[in-house]
């Protein structure tokens, strides 16, 4: 099955997404010649509500929404995809607490990154610069990740190579991030959403027509492996699962700095509101088609052994499409799972790549009282949104192992890093450098230890202990510190100011 | 709206998002574990599953409609831009 047919389908997507992003920077390009990074790393604040939705969901949803999820639900049963579900919430709990307080300020202190909010607010370049530190490594880890992911996917379904696949769609997204910056980042995202949830529909489709409808899989399901329709799957779904996925993807979810930054992107209100609808409305619908998908999966690897599918949950997902689709239709899917990684990928990079160059070099280089002007931070962005880039796809041609640990783990090392920063900063005007800095620091070093020594509270994953150490060591530092100064409050807090 | 408002406004609505999170856990714990034990089937598929899966979504695009039709306001971004207005 080792023929071009195969390649196709995802070849012309990417080939459009490249398309999209060069017309983008095309007509763009007198935006970029005034104000280079305001346009290249936000879009220039131009984003509306539908574009605004989907760039929060295809960033959010990964290559771990068609590969580990399903494939876990493959073994669990409903008891995973009512786990899943609770990512519901990301999208409106995002934008709702954050979209409106980060944007007028961002809009008073003509902020473009996370970071330059973190560092006007707390007035301390070394907070600032170790938390672009922190994006910077847990970006990279997690991109290294999604490419590894991906690629393996792209090899058992369409049986071309794991670095055919790789450098595929691996340079197309470096190269289409670079030229296209946000507003290329944006708008492919958008694409990427729909491509997603159109490639789960085919499968679904597929897959009840292969077994035989719905009742027919639902049915040997009740006989096979009764387990999986209930919560907690007999024992194989604990609790502290529960409880540590709401924590881990639901609520906690709430500053990751690649979400944040889209509330300082938008047009106006208006766009936001209408986000935090369709936002709800897709994330909901890819999570639930994409993990019902792993549930019924059943009926189509129907062997009870995990060994007879290689030994890995990952095999599942490229199994089942294998097993239900003609080659040019799996051809057609195989899209669904580009799109969702490589959406992650821009994003990330894109951020990234304005931790290095906005927020570390631009400011040392201010502190130095030197002036960069507007073409040389152009040349410097796009070059280091290609290295980086670069970078993490050679890093991906020979994996480092327990990639797919380093996932989940970065994910709750960002949100360890930048939970309570963000929102005693934009809710605390008694908060203080000194509490940020410790709790940054400290929160992100107990997270890391504990998540190497393997150690854990009533077994709840280590993201409860980076959240916790992090909130006593945010009030400990803060007690100690000196307020912010005044003149600082009165930006961020005028509500509290009033003469 | 004079900043201050603006502010206080984003507080409010910040406020009634986290009440709106608490509201769907409430919603995803009752509508899935709450009706785990029942032993009705539709599309032969247990009540928990409509309830916590397909449920706990559709309240939250309710939730996300209410906050933003009724919660949040509309209003300038740019403080510079009223100021000018005014003067």
């Amino acid at each position: 099955m080792n023929n071009l047919i195969n390649l196709l389908p995802a070849f012309v997507f990417l080939m459009v997404l490249l398309y999209v992003s060069y017309y983008i920077q095309k007509t763009s390009s007198s935006d970029r010649s005034k104000n280079f990074v305001k346009d290249y790393f936000i879009g220039g604040r131009t984003l509306g509500g539908f574009v605004l939705a989907m760039t929060t969901v295809a960033t959010y949803s990964s290559v771990s929404t068609y590969v580990g999820g399903p494939g876990m639900a493959w073994q669990i049963g409903y008891g995973w995809l009512y786990m899943a579900i609770v990512q519901v919430v990301v999208v409106f709990l995002v934008m709702g607490v954050f979209g409106k307080r980060m944007a007028l300020v961002a809009h008073k202190i003509d902020a473009v990154t996370v970071i330059d909010v973190i560092r006007s607010r707390y007035q301390n370049d070394t907070l600032a610069n170790i938390a672009a530190g922190v994006i910077v490594l847990f970006f990279c880890a997690t991109m290294v990740a999604q490419f590894v992911g991906a690629a393996k996917l792209f090899e058992a379904v369409t049986g071309f190579s794991y670095l055919t696949g790789l450098t595929l769609f691996g340079l197309i997204v470096v190269v289409y991030t670079t030229i296209g910056g946000f507003k290329g980042v944006a708008v492919t995202d958008a694409i990427c959403a729909i491509a997603m949830l159109a490639g789960l529909a085919i499968l679904f489709y597929s897959m009840l027509k292969t077994a035989g409808g719905y009742d027919a899989i639902m049915t040997h399901i009740q006989t096979a492996d009764p387990a999986m329709l209930e919560p907690l799957s007999r024992g194989k779904m604990p609790l502290s699962l529960y409880i540590s996925q709401w924590l881990l993807v639901g609520v906690c979810t709430l500053a990751l700095p690649q979400s944040v930054v889209r509330s300082i992107s938008y047009k106006d209100t208006k766009a936001l509101s209408n986000a935090m609808i369709i936002g709800t409305i897709m994330i909901g619908a890819i999570t639930l088609v994409a993990t019902w998908i792993g549930v019924l999966s059943k009926g189509i690897l129907t062997n009870p052994s995990i060994a007879a599918y290689g030994g890995s949950v990952d095999n599942i997902t490229p199994r089942t499409i294998v097993a239900c689709m003609s080659p040019f239709w799996a051809g057609v899917t195989i899209i669904g799972p580009i799109a969702a990684t490589i959406s992650t990928i821009s994003s990330l990079l894109l951020t990234g790549s304005s931790s290095i160059i906005k927020d570390i070099y631009m400011n040392v280089q201010a502190k130095k009282g030197q002036i960069v002007t507007n073409d040389q931070v152009k040349k410097l962005s796009m070059a280091c949104t290609l290295i980086m880039g670069l970078a993490v796809y050679f890093i991906a041609i020979v994996p480092p192992d327990l990639i797919w640990k380093i996932n989940m783990f970065a994910f709750g090392g960002l949100e360890t890093a930048f939970f309570w920063v963000m929102i005693f900063g934009m809710f605390w005007s008694k908060a203080n450098s000194k509490g940020a800095l410790w709790c940054l620091v400290g929160g992100v070093l107990s997270y890391c230890v504990t998540m190497a020594l393997g150690i854990k509270v009533f077994s709840l994953h280590q993201i409860v202990i980076g959240i916790g150490v992090s909130l006593i060591l945010f009030l400990l530092g803060n007690s100690l510190g000196q307020p912010t100064e005044e003149k600082v409050l009165r930006v961020f807090f005028p509500d509290q100011y009033e003469d | 709206m004079k900043e201050s408002a603006k502010f206080k406004q984003a507080n409010r609505e910040a406020k009634a998002t986290v009440v709106a999170t608490i509201l769907v856990i409430l919603f995803w714990c009752a509508a899935g574990f709450g009706l785990a034990d029942s032993q009705i089937m539709f599309l032969h598929t247990p009540l928990w599953v409509w309830g916590g899966c397909v449920g706990t979504w559709i309240f939250s695009v309710i939730v996300a409609v209410v906050l933003a039709r009724y919660v949040f306001m509309d209003m300038s971004l740019d403080a510079d831009k009223e100021v000018k207005d005014h003067e």
